[in-house]
């Protein structure tokens, strides 16, 4: 009755046409992608060459900031009293000439970066760790959202330089002050970010099975929230470093920041001000570390942010 | 001998993910006539969907057609390449319907303009003659006042008047072949039925071939024509719709017909399909269904079968057919049935496990509120399935949730052993409650954390109520909890996204088993199966709930799977139970006119049955509740229905004839 289609297939042994062994095992394998979030996202943000300079740049500017006061033996604060140090232009020995009273930029512009750095660094771990915190007691109380949105609505509305400069005024200005300042303004914009994310990610189904289940607040937000919106947490702390390293370099700029016997690149920036037109290379070069600072920084941010959204893993 | 209008030949399809690539489709084959229904059917991750994509040029950015061809008027499909050329084809010449209504329009332009738009993109009409035109498909689709509702948006159109717009917007070019994606998987029953038969009747009107995709072989037995059967990125079957169903060769076929609950008796296990489908990184080596099928034979394992004929029209891809089979095919009729378990009915009797009196639920809804959940009354009894019908919409979830508290209550009260739960309890009695009570989701996708290990995810009650007093101890418990459900101890170190479906909801089975609680509120636990795995998680479930002695409120809109798995069913429309009564008796005699409709709309699979089906549809404005007002009373002993006194006079008639 039934009609092979294909000849060959007639001189198959007769032993094949038997019973096979069944197996439970083998039926549920059902072949699954060796998909891991961190890998695809990790291979993903370092497919662009682009990324992969930035990273390089970044990191030889980090790592050298922090190995050149061991490798070299200037002094960033060390001043000459004769007038034919001063104002020297870019030379083999001070690749970023000499300041008004001798002091090597080249030098104060690492040991600037490094003060910098550091701020930024804890600038962000500060701002983010705290809004997480917070974020998170925010997004699972909707009783507190009139207080945490009246807070958000004063420190958002009103232009961060008052504010900053008020602080400044009431605490002695110094490393710290900086610090409290910064955060105390941005931890507000961080908290209600990751309410956002709490709020969408509350109401999924997995997390409804975890209150189900009585799993405490906390575990519910260390489990199931945090590991979810890691690569943004990162993301969003890489952001802040940018705008940290700015708002520094604006404060000491108008005077409020770090005083000026630190290295900062905020002082440099401006000490370097008022001699700008003799001598535009003492604030030129600077700048322009900080332009290749901030915008790698931007850069990798926002390409690792682009890289952790799953829908990009092709 | 009708005339072939598009063939697809041996079409590989494949894809390059991650640096690898896969093959979605392996030389599948079809062939369509005018004016015919052409079903394929299959699970998801068979390659159905992806397969009908590439008929219009559709395939994702990293999809590819790497061999075969698709022969349309002439041309060969498999080598356009540019958007402009799939443009003379796509829309104007096959046409598509998409499964999810709510996102395949447009939510910033009225309805009209939408197919509008079409028209003159294609024919170049001018704007008016255009309009005229929108105006008439609108119509066409069943729309009433088509001028009014060419001037709304989306957002006014309920779902299922939606679908009818995307069909509208689908047959504006008058094309010759209409592909349906699973058109009414995202609708109600009761809509769906509608709309089956609203492409049914286009396709007369203007002679179209129509392709459906779809998982429902219900669907399947309303609609089609032909039937091809997928798996595992291959076509294994195709026939015709009777012969498919009466007389199904491949081993997968089969046993997918006889799985499926509408077709089995009460009292038996369902007849289950072992393991789970595979997927795209799944290698296949000779039968792709040969290790889920305890009958197959050695040479499935080693050479892929032909395709060998039944009849004129009905091929199948099984060594089964091959003439060397013959003995073995005897062989296995002679086999004796396997002895099935029997479920065990639970007497509705003594005190309720928990109780829900006069529950109200109402939601804010920007300023209007309106009531989710109105007066609802019923008792659930220790050991009994007590099932929640109704439609999206109806509240049954929300009662689901009421009693799992994690939604609020306006009014009524939820006694659980005599106790009122509804309201604030103290730390020690929610943490007892939490642990007796016990909920299973809808979606496997998205109960299970993705980023902890399987281990953490059954263990999370286990941690929470302090049930284990070392690590040994908790190990063992998690071992035994994956073992009752099917799933291998190797399994604990994988992370979700390594599982399938089912393997999925059996793993959100376990989580909320290991502690041991003595209610489980199941919302939907099947719905977004598979087919083949359904019967599986029913069977697992029936099976439980023996050993474990569970309490089961299943929450389901399908009633083809509640009458198999419940012992009383309460039937909810827009917040209101309307009918309450055991599910032998509702079956039997529906009185409520919501209910028929219900019962009457869900797709048999038998397409004997299903051809002459006529749809009832309900239209509440039917009760005069002007004068009379409704109330809740018991009909018949443990009969329960929503009504008013004549209605109930005549109610009380039809029972007793």
């Amino acid at each position: 009755m039934n009609e092979s289609t294909g000849i060959q297939y007639n001189d198959l042994p007769d032993e094949l046409f038997t019973a096979a062994e069944f197996n439970e095992q083998t039926a549920e394998e059902v072949g699954f992608s060796n998909y891991s979030y961190w890998r695809s996202t990790l291979r993903t943000f370092l497919k662009s060459p682009l990324i992969r300079v930035m990273l390089i740049v970044v990191t030889l500017l980090v790592a050298f900031t922090f190995l050149y006061p061991m490798i070299s033996d200037i002094d960033p604060y060390s001043v000459s009293l004769s007038a034919s140090d001063w104002n020297l232009p870019i030379s083999a020995e001070h690749p970023f000439g000499t300041d008004g009273v001798d002091r090597d930029i080249w030098a104060r512009v690492w040991y600037g970066t490094r003060t910098s750095f550091i701020l930024a660094a804890v600038v962000a771990v500060m701002q983010v760790g705290i809004g997480v915190i917070l974020g998170s007691i925010w997004g699972y109380n909707k009783r507190l959202d009139p207080l945490f949105f009246g807070i958000y609505n004063t420190i958002t509305n009103i232009p961060s330089t008052i504010y900053l400069v008020l602080i400044a005024y009431i605490i002695r200005p110094g490393f710290w002050t900086i610090i409290i300042a910064l955060v105390s303004s941005g931890w507000i914009t961080e908290a209600r970010w990751f309410r956002n994310r709490i709020l969408a990610l509350r109401e999924a189904d997995y997390n409804v099975a975890s209150r189900c289940l009585k799993t405490p607040m906390r575990r519910i937000i260390s489990r199931n929230i945090v590991p979810h919106i890691m690569s943004l947490i990162i993301m969003d702390a890489a952001l802040t470093i940018p705008s940290s390293i700015g708002s520094e370099v604006f404060l000491s700029f108008i005077g409020l920041g770090i005083p000026s016997e630190w290295v900062t690149l905020g002082n440099l920036v401006n000490q370097s001000r008022s001699s700008f037109t003799v001598y535009p290379f003492q604030m030129l070069c600077p700048t322009a570390i900080l332009c290749i600072i901030t915008v790698s920084f931007y850069i990798i941010g926002n390409r690792f942010a682009d890289a952790s959204d799953p829908k990009n893993h092709v | 001998m009708r005339e072939k209008i598009f063939e697809a030949r041996d079409l590989e399809i494949q894809f390059n993910l991650r640096g690898r690539v896969l093959t979605a489709v392996h030389k599948a084959s079809i062939e369509l006539y005018s004016n015919e229904t052409l079903a394929i059917v299959g699970e998801s991750g068979s390659g159905k969907s992806v397969f009908t994509k590439s008929f219009l040029g559709m395939l994702d950015k990293n999809g590819y057609i790497s061999g075969g061809s698709l022969l349309f008027e002439g041309q060969d499909l498999a080598k356009l390449k540019t958007e402009k050329e799939w443009l003379q084809i796509r829309g104007k010449k096959i046409a598509m319907v998409f499964q999810n209504p709510m996102t395949s329009l447009n939510p910033v332009k009225t309805v009209g303009e939408q197919i509008r738009e079409v028209i003159t993109w294609h024919f170049g009409t001018d704007k008016e003659e255009a309009a005229k035109e929108a105006v008439r498909l609108l119509d066409m689709v069943g729309i009433d006042n088509p001028e009014v509702r060419y001037k709304q948006y989306p957002h006014e159109f309920s779902g299922g008047m939606r679908q009818r717009v995307v069909i509208a917007t689908a047959i504006a070019c008058r094309p010759k072949i209409l592909i349906c994606d699973e058109p009414t998987t995202a609708l109600d029953v009761t809509v769906q039925a509608q709309i089956l038969q609203l492409i049914r009747q286009l396709q007369k009107e203007l002679g179209m071939s129509v392709v459906y995709i779809t998982h429902d072989l219900g669907v399947v037995a309303n609609v089609a024509d032909r039937v091809s059967v997928m798996y595992a990125g291959q076509i294994i079957e195709y026939g015709l719709v009777r012969e498919i169903f009466k007389d199904p060769q491949h081993p997968y076929t089969k046993a997918l017909l006889e799985s499926l609950p509408q077709l089995s008796g009460r009292d038996r296990a369902l007849h289950s399909i072992k393991g789970s489908p595979p997927n795209l990184y799944h290698e296949i080596k000779g039968d792709a269904f040969a290790p889920r099928n305890p009958h197959a034979m050695k040479i499935d394992f080693e050479l892929e079968p032909p395709f060998f004929q039944v009849s004129e029209t009905h091929w199948a891809k099984t060594w089964l057919l091959h003439e060397k089979a013959a003995g073995y095919r005897r062989q296995l009729a002679e086999m004796p049935e396997p002895p099935e378990p029997v479920l065990v009915k639970a007497p509705h009797t003594g005190d309720p496990l928990l109780s829900v009196r006069g529950l109200t639920v109402n939601f804010k809804l920007g300023r209007r509120e309106f009531s989710a959940v109105k007066d609802a009354s019923f008792d659930i009894y220790p050991g009994e399935t007590f099932s929640l019908v109704g439609e999206s919409g109806s509240g049954k979830t929300t009662i689901g949730k009421a009693i799992m508290k994690i939604c609020h209550t306006n009014a009524g009260d939820i006694f659980y052993e005599g106790k009122k739960i509804n309201h604030k309890l103290p730390r020690k009695e929610l943490t007892e409650y939490r642990q007796k009570v016990q909920m299973i989701f809808q979606d496997p996708m998205a109960s299970l954390n993705e980023r902890a290990k399987v281990d953490y995810i059954i263990s999370e009650g286990l941690y929470n109520f302090h049930l284990f007093k070392n690590e040994a101890e908790r190990l063992k418990k998690v071992s035994d909890a994956m073992h009752s459900v099917g799933l291998l101890d190797e399994y604990a170190t994988r992370f979700p996204h390594e599982f399938s479906g089912g393997q999925r909801q059996r793993i959100g089975i376990a989580r909320s088993l290991i502690v041991v609680p003595q209610l489980v509120i199941a919302d939907e636990p099947i719905s977004a199966l598979d087919v083949s795995i359904r019967a599986q998680v029913i069977n697992l479930m029936n099976q439980l709930k023996k050993d474990k002695n569970l309490t089961y409120l299943f929450i389901a809109h399908d009633l083809s799977v509640v009458r198999y798995f419940s012992d009383r069913i309460a039937v909810m429309y827009k917040g209101r139970i309307v009918e309450l009564s055991e599910a032998e008796e509702l079956f039997a005699h529906p009185l409520h006119p919501y209910t028929r409709s219900l019962l009457q709309s869900a797709p048999i699979p038998d397409p004997d049955l299903e051809r002459g089906k006529q749809v009832i549809v309900y239209d509440p404005s039917q009760h005069d509740y002007s004068k009379n007002a409704p109330f809740w009373s018991e009909i018949a002993p443990h009969h329960f229905i929503w009504a008013n006194e004549p209605e109930l006079e005549q109610y009380q008639r039809e029972l007793a004839r």
